[in-house]
């Protein structure tokens, strides 16, 4: 029964309109410039609304962190999937708590609600 | 002697390539996925009022977290507080939202999710406990001041559905 469901789920997961990133929970490693430390993620567009998602960190109390990416704003075609690097200064890693991407939306004809999505992963904290 | 054997070789080729192997890999890890099942519209009762009721014309937006590890998330959905995209208004707009359980993958281990929920201002949160799939329904209404009409053009409202590891 549980294969089962799983089966199910994992067909409903291919629906369009869905954001997915991983992991859930990314683990820091020292980059390869002094003092700042770096961990990877895959962001993968399932939805055919959304062009473009919006990297951010943020602590435990959802303060902004400072981080670098490429690129802050991704652009990412609709089933198109992206790694990308997030680099933290070492002395910013007790403080990161959360990486998030968001979608952006663009503007709909007609008055509507549109549905913007972030998924935020949680750092590990045991290195 | 010579067409016999390119006879046979050319039996003998396509068969090799047809016996190549292509390797399809994958990788499974915990995720939360947000899927946007249903965009809302508002509809228009009366001048002044833009509601998703469906009594009233509108349609509520649905959305749908599947999640493959237990109590590991949090679903946050917070209704809107104001238009994404709207003509100039010149008066305040007033609103209300609410965000209720639609539907559920598993009945026994989620089946307190809805009583379970806390609302702090326009936000309720869910405490994803089990693995599977829920569908989380919104409303929203925008009421302009002082019951005047809402000016012609086209209106936005945005609903944020947020996925967040514990």
């Amino acid at each position: 029964m549980k294969k089962l469901y799983a089966l199910i789920l994992l067909l409903f997961s291919t629906s369009a309109f869905a954001h997915d990133m991983v992991p859930t929970y990314p683990e820091l490693r020292p980059s390869y410039l002094d003092g700042v430390l770096v961990t990877d993620l895959e962001l993968f567009n399932k939805r055919n609304d959304v062009e473009y998602y919006e990297i951010a960190v943020f602590d435990e109390y959802w303060n902004p962190v400072p981080f670098v990416t490429s690129y802050k704003i991704l652009k990412l075609s609709y089933l198109d999937r992206i790694k990308f690097s997030v680099y933290i200064r070492s002395k910013d890693k007790d403080r990161a708590t959360y990486i998030c991407t968001k979608s952006r939306i663009r503007g709909e004809s007609g008055p509507s609600t549109i549905i913007s999505s972030m998924i935020c992963s949680k750092l590990k904290k045991d290195y | 002697m010579f067409k016999k054997l390119l006879i046979s070789m050319l039996f003998l080729v396509p068969f090799s390539v047809q016996s190549a192997d292509i390797p399809i890999t994958g990788n499974v890890q915990s995720r939360c996925v947000i899927t946007t099942d249903t965009p809302g519209v508002y509809g228009n009762p009366n001048a002044y009022t833009l509601t998703t009721a469906s009594a009233d014309g509108g349609v509520q937006p649905i959305v749908r977290y599947d999640v493959t590890l237990a109590n590991a998330y949090y679903a946050q959905i917070t209704t809107p507080t104001s238009f994404a995209q709207s003509p100039s208004l010149s008066d305040t707009v007033t609103w209300t939202g609410s965000t209720e359980v639609s539907s559920i993958s598993d009945a026994t281990n989620m089946g307190s999710y809805e009583t379970n929920k806390t609302t702090f201002g326009q936000t309720t949160q869910y405490d994803l406990t089990a693995t599977g799939s829920t569908w989380f329904k919104s409303s929203s209404t925008a009421t302009y001041g002082g019951n005047k009409a809402f000016p012609g053009g086209t209106y936005t409202a945005n609903v944020e559905a947020i996925c967040v590891a514990k």
